[in-house]
């Protein structure tokens, strides 16, 4: 299968589980971000908790490809910081955005367009900025596992536990209140 | 009052997360982790080849070949739109709107929320490059794969996701709950 259909085809599955998961939803994700609607954040748990599994048995298999990220650890907390300015600001992020265009929202519309601006800033200063910034307290591609030499099982075990915990304990959905 | 209140979503939680992380599971075995944000940096970059060609050659980023032309990332995030449109018709949720109900709630108008919405995806994509990666790609697909960026970054997205909300949202709207069963 040519790489641009199976794009299409896992990006299809994927924008529609946004949409039906209530994820491609501002509302869904202010009120977790609030504490006041729990929905999402459950969601997310899950989908963090059984990927991670199902990662650890396809590399079991030899199947998995990944793609660790860098941990430069300036540029990527600022980033956090940033986006997660802008999380909180509209309720969308880069593949919710999409998402939410696509069904209607005309402010996500408009975010996503900025979000092509905030691509092409990014590109503007890269050269004198981000190479600069990228160039100090960098620990590289690596996991857990390769940066405390702890074994990977010790965290996979961990993590599923600590999701289990988190969706026990939010169980009862805190009682919106009205009046804010 | 029934355009005052949070609705629930289409599916419950446990549905949908297993869902998305059966999603991330093929998207692992098939090619690669679930990312959204580069492709948006691609779209510049590609436009930027062709309107600044000499500009575009000699910048460190975008002359990379990855930086240069569309492929399964690109296509991936037009899956996202197509699956959004398809689901939100199919289960007749496709509406035409400017508001979320935390929005209405707080007493924003359009156009102060499409300001708002602007500016905040501005951060949002320039955040995510600076990161290299999202939500998906650096929150739920980076603590899956068990990387070590995804703990500054989730510090760093939650913490000010949560502040920011709390400054921009002080309200809180109704919210519809779950159906029994589903919690």
């Amino acid at each position: 299968m040519s790489p641009e259909i199976k794009g299409l085809i896992i990006g299809a599955l994927f924008g529609a589980a946004l949409y039906l998961g209530g994820l491609a939803d501002p509302d869904k994700i202010i009120g977790t971000l609030r504490l006041k609607d729990l929905h999402a954040l459950r969601t997310i748990l899950l989908f963090i908790v059984t990927g991670m599994a199902g990662i650890w048995i396809l590399d079991g298999l030899g199947l998995a490809h990944y793609d660790i990220k860098p941990t430069i650890w300036i540029p990527v907390t600022l980033g956090g910081v940033f986006l997660g300015i802008g999380f909180g600001m509209s309720g969308y992020c880069p593949g919710t955005g999409l998402a939410c265009a696509a069904a209607g929202r005309i402010d996500a519309l408009v975010t996503v367009l900025g979000m092509f601006l905030g691509a092409l800033v990014y590109i503007l200063i890269y050269p004198s900025v981000i190479v600069p910034l990228e160039s100090f307290a960098n620990a590289g591609k690596v996991t857990f596992t390769d940066a405390t030499g702890i074994p990977r099982f010790v965290f996979g075990i961990s993590l599923i536990g600590l999701g289990l915990a988190a969706l026990t304990l939010t169980m009862r959905e805190p009682k919106p209140d009205t009046q804010g | 009052m029934q355009d005052l209140m949070v609705k629930r979503a289409p599916l419950p939680w446990w549905a949908a997360g297993l869902l998305l992380g059966a999603i991330q599971i093929l998207a692992v075995a098939a090619e690669k982790p679930l990312g959204v944000s580069t492709q948006f940096v691609v779209v510049d970059a590609v436009i930027l080849h062709k309107t600044a060609p000499e500009y575009s050659i000699s910048h460190p980023l975008i002359s990379q070949e990855k930086y240069s032309r569309v492929g399964y990332g690109f296509w991936l995030d037009v899956g996202i739109i197509l699956g959004a449109l398809g689901a939100a018709l199919a289960t007749g949720g496709w509406k035409l709107r400017g508001l979320p109900v935390w929005a209405k709630a707080n007493r924003q108008s359009v156009p102060v929320r499409l300001g708002i919405g602007f500016i905040a995806g501005i951060l949002i994509l320039f955040g995510a490059r600076l990161a290299h990666g999202c939500t998906s790609g650096n929150f739920a697909s980076g603590l899956s794969q068990l990387a070590l960026s995804s703990i500054p970054f989730a510090a760093g997205l939650f913490g000010f996701g949560m502040l920011t909300a709390m400054l921009f949202y002080p309200k809180t709207p109704a919210i519809e709950p779950d159906k029994k069963g589903d919690t």
